[in-house]
């Protein structure tokens, strides 16, 4: 049904123009909960200071309860702001009125976890529902929701019913309806968390379609890492209501400085030691061993024949034990675990060659 | 049975459904406005306003905690106000529309408790009113149940109806007790009850196949 999600090249910094201004600009931003009656105010929302640049996709990922529901919330006024600032276009929203923000919501579309389809109306009527809130004549919405219908591909679903349409066809109809009023910025709430991975592909294939073809900057809140490492420029870990980490993607998830974020990252990038030889590892060298070494590759150099070369040039034979390589934002990235004959030359020569290469390169120990 | 008693069950059984129809009719006319409030109206919600609420919510309990007997004669002077008079079926439409309000109203709140916040959420970031809300989402979204709880009002309205023939309104309930009760008519009362649960069963079976078309929630692909 859909083309499969294929790494994009290369986005450069300047693509996402870090100078130009964000589309959403959170300062210092706080929510506090009152308690229900007789408990504690609950605070949701500390300090948070985060840019959504104008064209990219913005990831926020954290465990349930850290707080990335009430942040997208703060962005189309759903919820509101106890301290600091939310700038949207360049324009302070945090004390807007209600009206004010009903004004804003029209040029922000949101999809749902639960998709939030009304089961009322057939397909057409779901993805015109923002336009007729809106006022649009009928005439003009149903060329725009035809439209619409064929950028989702569900033109022949038309006249059904979200009951009848799998999870991934009823996303697709919430992307749909998200788009209608033609926003500029698209939040996406847990948007694949109630889809199988095949669906989630297909899913976020289309909302990185969405935004390289319509050019809307894309907000979204996940707990699933492989959504961050699939679709976002730009990611934000949240963890007990603040951000404890943020960055560029691949930066974050190739050297994640906070432990909740190599938490996260490490079910994606990390490589384990299997079993058998795990057990036996140790610190020091033993006569006639191997050394262990843990290779980090990244950008260019991930797709060079490293491993080859090393076999060729310096003559010394490299034992591959685990590896995985994969895409990180549309990077190449990989991580490997070799053996190399601990005595010298084997060990040095092979360190000596991967830092020529400018590879990461550590021993992680010694096997017999 | 002689052409005459036939002729009077034909007339009754007209009688009631027009009290029944225009109790049920002017009773959705304020009950569904009501009743979208009863739902919508507590702290948090689109139109709060609690202390409204509240009152509001005693008000139709204290309708609805009147046994309907005694309601009829309680609002006596205001039937006559409003009709004119104290006896007859236009008269009793009075007393069923004021007991239809509130059932109705109460109804149509438990129907719009059970759509879906998510729902509401969804509409509001698309930028909708509260009014828009309510018209686009709520009541679209609760029509099945609305249906039901219609239809469940239409039936005890049916059942209402016979007791205002008590008090001098018209209808199967007065022809029964003054026929089949008062001047011993045994047929008469069976023909009453007859026609009583045919109207029941109609109207339920009406009532439960309207709602299941409306209900787009259990088609499957």
């Amino acid at each position: 049904m859909n083309a499969p999600l294929k790494p994009d090249a290369f986005r450069v910094a300047a693509e996402i123009a870090p100078l130009a201004e964000p589309v959403i600009r959170f300062e210092r931003v706080g929510k506090v909960f009152a308690g229900r009656r007789g408990q504690k105010p609950v605070t949701a929302l500390e300090g948070i200071d985060l840019d959504v640049p104008r064209g990219a996709i913005v990831g926020v990922i954290g465990r349930s309860g850290a707080g990335k529901s009430t942040l997208i919330r703060l962005v189309n006024g759903l919820e509101r702001a106890s301290s600091g600032r939310i700038l949207i276009e360049g324009d302070d929203v945090t004390d807007l009125t209600e009206a004010g923000w009903r004004t804003r919501r029209r040029s922000t579309g949101m999809i749902f976890q639960h998709f939030n389809l009304l089961s009322s109306r057939t397909v057409f009527d779901n993805v015109a529902l923002p336009l007729e809130i809106d006022g649009t004549p009928k005439s003009e919405i149903a060329a725009r929701v035809e439209k619409l219908l064929d950028l989702v591909g569900l033109a022949d679903k038309r006249e059904r019913y979200p009951a009848e349409l799998s999870g991934g066809q009823k996303q697709r109809v919430g992307i749909a309806r998200a788009l209608a009023t033609d926003p500029k910025v698209l939040l996406c709430d847990e948007a694949t968390s109630a889809l199988d991975p095949e669906t989630t592909q297909s899913i976020l294939a289309l909302l990185k379609q969405v935004n390289r073809e319509l050019g809307v900057t894309i907000l979204l809140i996940t707990h699933e890492i492989p959504v961050i490492k699939e679709i976002c420029d730009r990611v934000a870990v949240i963890e007990g209501g603040r951000i404890v980490e943020e960055g560029e993607t691949f930066e974050v998830f190739t050297r994640p400085q906070h432990p909740t974020t190599a938490r996260f990252v490490e079910t994606v990038t990390g490589v384990e030691l299997p079993a058998h030889l795990a057990g036996r590892l140790r610190e020091t060298p033993l006569a006639g061993g191997s050394a262990v070494l843990r290779v980090t590759f990244s950008g260019a150099n991930a797709t060079a024949p490293v491993i080859s070369r090393l076999g060729s040039t310096i003559g010394i034979d490299v034992n591959i034990l685990a590896g995985r390589i994969d895409a990180i934002a549309g990077k190449p990235f990989g991580s490997l675990l070799v053996s190399v004959p601990s005595e010298e030359p084997g060990l040095g020569a092979v360190l000596g060659a991967l830092k020529g290469l400018e590879l990461k390169a550590e021993v992680i120990g010694h096997v017999a | 049975m002689s052409p005459e008693l036939i002729r009077l069950i034909i007339q009754a059984t007209g009688d009631t459904l027009l009290m029944v129809a225009i109790a049920a009719g002017l009773g959705t006319l304020l009950g569904l406005p009501l009743g979208v409030f009863l739902a919508t109206s507590k702290r948090g919600e689109l139109f709060a306003a609690p202390a409204v609420n509240a009152i509001l919510g005693t008000l139709v309990n204290a309708t609805r905690s009147t046994p309907f007997i005694i309601l009829v004669v309680a609002i006596i002077p205001f039937t006559r106000l409003i009709a004119g008079t104290s006896i007859g079926t236009t008269a009793a439409t009075v007393p069923l529309t004021v007991a239809a309000t509130p059932f109705i109203a109460r109804l149509i709140e438990g129907a719009i408790r059970e759509v879906d916040q998510g729902l509401v959420e969804a509409a509001r970031s698309m930028g909708a009113t509260p009014v828009q809300i309510v018209c686009k989402v709520l009541v679209p979204e609760a029509l099945p149940a609305i249906t039901l709880g219609l239809t469940l009002a239409l039936v005890s309205l049916i059942g209402f109806s016979a007791m205002v023939g008590a008090v001098g309104g018209g209808g199967l309930g007065d022809l029964g007790i003054r026929y089949g009760y008062q001047r011993f008519m045994p047929e008469v009362m069976a023909a009453v009850v007859a026609v009583l649960i045919v109207l029941v069963q109609a109207v339920q079976s009406l009532g439960d196949r309207l709602a299941r078309h409306l209900n787009k929630r259990l088609r499957h692909a």
